[in-house]
């Protein structure tokens, strides 16, 4: 969606960081900003036996790695990408032919949903996506979790129940562990750098798909004039890093070496905020121990970051003490 | 697997006029609508949704099964095109391309997830016999009929290949897996099977 389609639910992993991620020093060059760059398999001979991949891509059938690896096929094929617009719209006939209706109420609520989501404004000419307009971009609607809390679209989140441990927690009480906030302006261009992703704006034009907007949306966040990063301890091992950017109301989370859970169980991450805990996703799959990025929007002065072990679908609000409280200053 | 009845010759209508709760009907009205919602419009988003709602929620519902997650993916959808609405290129397709795009990727996000795993290992034991159902649970609509039609046209093995992989969420590999043949058979058999489609739909 030349590159500025909605951006996939933070909770994906999508086309993110790659291997080193950010807590420690480089963001893994293949990973973020890296659809559509890079010279590679750009048409031409290399380009034949990747092409048969265009069924499986415009289906979502293929690995992060293979999209990747698509989307860069793509960016020098024009022929290619008009082969995908014609099998999406096919495939827009799948999507039509299995309908259903909806049930009442949904409707109202969405609408009503929608009037406290900001619009992204139209991309100009002299102004091609880039950071500002991306940073956004990447939450999905309502940080992530968005709409897609457990506890329902429209629900006034954490005002009741729940006990009170997060209150305490989120109010004062906070863990020792975490590390004082770092100035990463500098270090967040180099990564960027490091990462291609200059080369990944100046090409935006050509962008086709979401996952791109995403690894943009978390290369907006990194790039911001004010990113800063925050690094804590997860209290049940490993390591949380968040770079957030407060002009764009917006973080990039990721961890590295959490525990893994039981099939049963997974890790939900909070926004918790003065008026309760809202739901930014589970996370996805730690992949070579990192986990993320995970792109969460709609920051408001005072939260924090909160991380709880729920039940694998997610719970509406958190059920256990957190295994992480980040202030986000 | 659905009668093979005859493929349908491509269709009448007008190229490039896709659109999910009618296909040949509301491609244009929906550009229009976008422009609109992305002025902050809320009937026009209204509008939006009784167009795509259905469609969306059906596609996602296939994918990720539970009745209530879809229902989040599917607001989590039309929420997403409320947001991003200014940001559609209509060079890049149609806007029910666009938008049955942004569902299927987020069902496919939802369900591909290690916590998951196990429950996607039980659906495979089952999809096998499942994939029937789509064509099965076509009813009267005109539309339904073409894509069934249409579906039906492709051989059995590019009508798996695309079954599994666009309503059931599974990788080409899990699809190679499940049908026990090569991978890149399958990739092969997903392009075919789609450009089949494609072109008895009589979508640009």
């Amino acid at each position: 969606m030349g590159g500025r389609g909605p951006a996939g639910g933070a909770g994906s992993a999508g086309a993110g960081l790659g291997g080193a991620g950010l807590g420690g020093a480089g963001l893994g060059g293949a990973g973020l900003g890296g659809a559509g760059l890079g010279g590679a398999g750009l048409g031409g001979a290399g380009g034949g036996d990747l092409h048969t991949l265009v069924g499986a891509y415009v289906m979502d059938a293929v690995t992060p790695d293979d999209r990747v690896r698509f989307e860069q096929h793509l960016a020098g094929c024009e022929t290619c990408r008009a082969e995908v617009r014609g099998l999406r719209e096919a495939t827009a006939r799948l999507a039509a032919a299995a309908a259903v209706q909806p049930r009442d109420g949904l409707r109202e609520q969405t609408v009503l949903a929608a009037g406290r989501i900001r619009q992204l404004p139209p991309v100009t000419a002299d102004a091609p996506a880039g950071p500002t307009g991306q940073a956004t971009a990447a939450g999905g609607p309502g940080a992530g979790g968005g709409p897609g809390e457990p506890g329902g679209p429209g629900e006034a989140v954490g005002a009741s129940g729940a006990g009170s441990w997060w209150r305490r927690l989120a109010g004062t009480g906070r863990p020792r562990s975490w590390v004082p906030r770092l100035a990463v302006g500098v270090a967040v261009v180099a990564l960027a750098a490091a990462a291609g992703l200059g080369a990944a704006m100046s090409g935006a034009e050509h962008r086709l798909d979401m996952a791109q907007t995403r690894s943009h949306a978390v290369a907006a966040v990194l790039t911001a004039p004010d990113a800063t990063m925050l690094t804590a301890q997860v209290l049940s091992g490993g390591s949380a890093t968040v770079v957030m950017s407060h002009r764009d109301g917006a973080l990039v989370f990721t961890a590295a070496g959490l525990p893994d859970l039981a099939p049963s169980r997974a890790y939900q991450l909070w926004l918790m905020s003065p008026a309760g805990p809202r739901s930014a996703g589970l996370l996805p799959a730690a992949r070579h121990g990192m986990t993320g990025p995970m792109v969460i929007s709609g920051l408001a002065p005072g939260d924090k970051v909160g991380l709880t072990v729920e039940a694998a679908g997610g719970a509406p609000r958190p059920t256990t003490s957190p295994i992480l409280m980040l202030p986000l200053r | 697997m659905p009668p093979a009845g005859p493929p349908e010759p491509a269709s009448q209508d007008p190229p490039g006029s896709a659109g999910p709760g009618g296909p040949a009907r509301a491609g244009t009205g929906l550009a229009v609508l976008l422009g609109q919602v992305a002025r902050g419009d809320e009937d026009a988003f209204r509008r939006v949704y009784d167009q795509t709602a259905g469609p969306v929620l059906g596609t996602v519902r296939r994918i990720v099964r539970d009745p209530a997650q879809s229902e989040e993916v599917m607001q989590e959808v039309l929420l997403e095109v409320w947001r991003t609405a200014a940001r559609y290129d209509p060079r890049t397709g149609s806007p029910a391309s666009w938008i049955m795009t942004l569902a299927h990727r987020r069902a496919v996000d939802r369900v591909r997830s290690e916590h998951s795993a196990a429950r996607r290992e039980l659906r495979a034991a089952v999809s096998v016999v499942e994939f029937d159902e789509v064509t099965e649970a076509v009813e009267a609509s005109l539309d339904r009929e073409r894509v069934r039609r249409c579906l039906s046209s492709l051989t059995e093995l590019q009508r798996e290949a695309v079954t599994l992989a666009y309503y059931h969420g599974y990788t080409y590999r899990e699809v190679a897996e499940l049908l026990g043949v090569a991978v890149g058979t399958v990739k092969t058999r997903m392009r075919d099977g789609l450009i089949r489609l494609r072109d008895c739909l009589g979508v640009q």
